[in-house]
């Protein structure tokens, strides 16, 4: 039973921690938090959905799913984004908002309001046991998911000349450009990876609940909003952190607390967030950033 | 080499730059000197791509590249070293000299020139993969440098190379100016400390308040009564 819940919780904060990464990224780079990232995890969901109901195997249909959350994220830069290049910060909020609400509404209109089923194989909801132990299939894969992707993301960042560039444009954009290092390159990097990300949080959001709905990111995007305002907004460790951190949280709180106190555990997370904001304003990990005048 | 023609620069309500023209030619170093506030490193600014020019031409190599976003012109081989160094502290020495020399040249040449960065500069290579935050502010200095030369640039701009450093660095610093003059390359070189640099450049242009006050060769700014008064204290 406490393994069970242990691996809950590692498996809910690996999905958060995916995404809040996705959400810090971007930050990093341009400044932005985008309020649409909820919406490409839901497109990859329904990108999912598409795939399998055309009949393709499940592994490809789950790379098509998450190549769809990556290059909605490239795309959505490109259309909604970039012409506000240099706009204030309130600008590109709102931005963010605009495309988030739009997306929303086309996957209501044009799909359906209502939860649409997605048949995930049979195996998934498998459990394997050892002993006394009962280990679901599900969150085994999501840990194992989440962790090869934080993986492969630090040896992109450390390794390749661009995440490098990425690094350093966290730091100081400007800087980076006049090493000849073209800001359009880093910046569509920054969304393919977010949206790479949100598509992979959604296939792990989708193998435990099965279906997919127009409001499916809302929540689990508005978590790891907190998770990275915890760990220290554009900070990727701390997003990392605040993701896991945050997952643990909310699984053992469900596992422990009495049932009459139960539908008081968000106000008791947010309690919690509202006391790390007031000890450490700059979030557990904070973000290096150069001062400029 | 490089021209510019008539430059003004608005930071809104503010003219930073009224009108700046100069000219450097290949092999030559000029100092653009004058007060704070001048209107030096906008100057800079302007001609890196940094800062937007409200009216008046930059011309490298017969084409003007006024208004062109600053890692088109890096491509086109100017470099600015920027003020007060703006090396990447979180990363190491290593890879801010990388991402230096990432742009157009293979992996093989960019490996070839960190070695004679780190023969030029022997204190990088000490410091290979300690983290440029936790360098000396000589020390940055020589990084920042070393980085804007590994994309082997045809002309550097260096702004204020001189600040916050203790005097044997800054002889330091100004000697490797000399070297680097002596192997060809062209520098446009921006200083508080005008006894300096006049010391180091072939010619010289005086700003003030945004207009080039005076011009001419080192030697004969130097010997003029405006530039002693003004900037020597003699």
């Amino acid at each position: 039973m406490i393994a069970q819940q242990i691996i809950n919780a590692v498996s809910l904060g690996g999905v958060y921690a995916l995404l809040a990464l996705g959400l810090a990224i971007v930050f990093s780079i341009v400044g932005l938090i985008n309020f649409a990232h909820g919406e490409l995890m839901t497109l990859s969901g329904y990108a999912l959905l598409a795939a399998l109901v055309f009949g393709l195997p499940f592994p490809l249909a789950v790379l098509v799913a998450v190549s769809c959350g990556a290059l909605a994220a490239v795309a959505m830069e490109r259309i909604a984004f970039r012409p506000m290049r240099g706009a204030s910060v309130t600008s590109l909020l709102l931005t963010s908002f605009a495309v988030s609400s739009l997306l929303k509404v086309v996957f209501q209109n044009g799909i359906s309001a209502r939860p649409q089923a997605v048949a995930m194989p049979g195996w998934m909801t498998g459990a394997f046991s050892f002993g006394d132990f009962t280990i679901g299939v599900g969150p085994s894969i999501s840990i194992v998911v989440s962790a090869l992707a934080l993986i492969a993301l630090e040896v992109f960042l450390r390794r390749s000349v661009t995440g490098t560039a990425m690094r350093a444009a966290a730091e100081d954009f400007n800087v980076v450009r006049l090493m000849g290092i073209p800001a359009s390159r880093i910046i569509a990097t920054a969304f393919l990876l977010s949206g790479l990300l949100a598509g992979l949080a959604a296939m792990l959001w989708v193998a435990q609940r099965a279906s997919v709905d127009p409001l499916m990111g809302f929540t689990p995007v508005l978590k790891a909003f907190i998770a990275a305002v915890v760990g220290g907004l554009g900070s990727l460790p701390g997003a990392v952190a605040g993701g896991f951190l945050l997952g643990i949280i909310e699984v053992l709180l469900q596992a422990t607390l009495p049932a009459a106190i139960a539908p008081y555990r968000d106000a008791i997370v947010l309690s919690g967030v509202i006391a790390v904001l007031l000890l450490r304003p700059q979030g557990l990990i904070p973000a290096v950033r150069v001062q400029r005048s | 080499m490089l021209s510019v023609e008539a430059l003004k620069i608005r930071y809104g309500e503010v003219e930073a730059v009224r009108r700046v023209d100069l000219t450097v030619d290949s092999g030559e170093i000029i100092a653009l000197v004058g007060a704070n506030g001048a209107g030096k490193s906008s100057t800079l600014g302007a001609i890196a791509g940094l800062v937007p020019a409200a009216s008046g031409k930059v011309v490298f190599d017969g084409a003007a590249i006024t208004g062109m976003a600053p890692e088109a012109i890096a491509r086109k081989g100017v470099a600015l070293v920027p003020e007060g160094r703006r090396i990447f502290a979180s990363l190491t020495v290593a890879d801010n000299l990388r991402l230096g020399g990432a742009v157009h040249q293979s992996a093989a040449e960019a490996k070839l020139r960190e070695e004679e960065m780190l023969e030029l500069f022997p204190i990088l290579r000490r410091y290979h993969r300690v983290k440029g935050g936790n360098l000396s502010g000589g020390e940055q200095q020589m990084l920042a440098i070393a980085r804007a030369l590994m994309s082997k640039p045809r002309m550097i701009l260096l702004d204020e190379p001189s600040l916050g450093l203790a005097p044997q660095l800054i002889d330091t610093v100004f000697d490797l100016i000399a070297e680097l003059r002596r192997k060809g390359l062209t520098i446009l070189l921006v200083e508080q400390n005008v006894a300096l640099a006049l010391e180091i450049a072939d010619r010289a242009v005086v700003l003030a308040n945004g207009e080039v006050v005076l011009s001419g060769t080192a030697r004969e700014l130097a010997s003029s009564d405006l530039v002693r008064q003004a900037y020597l204290g003699a």
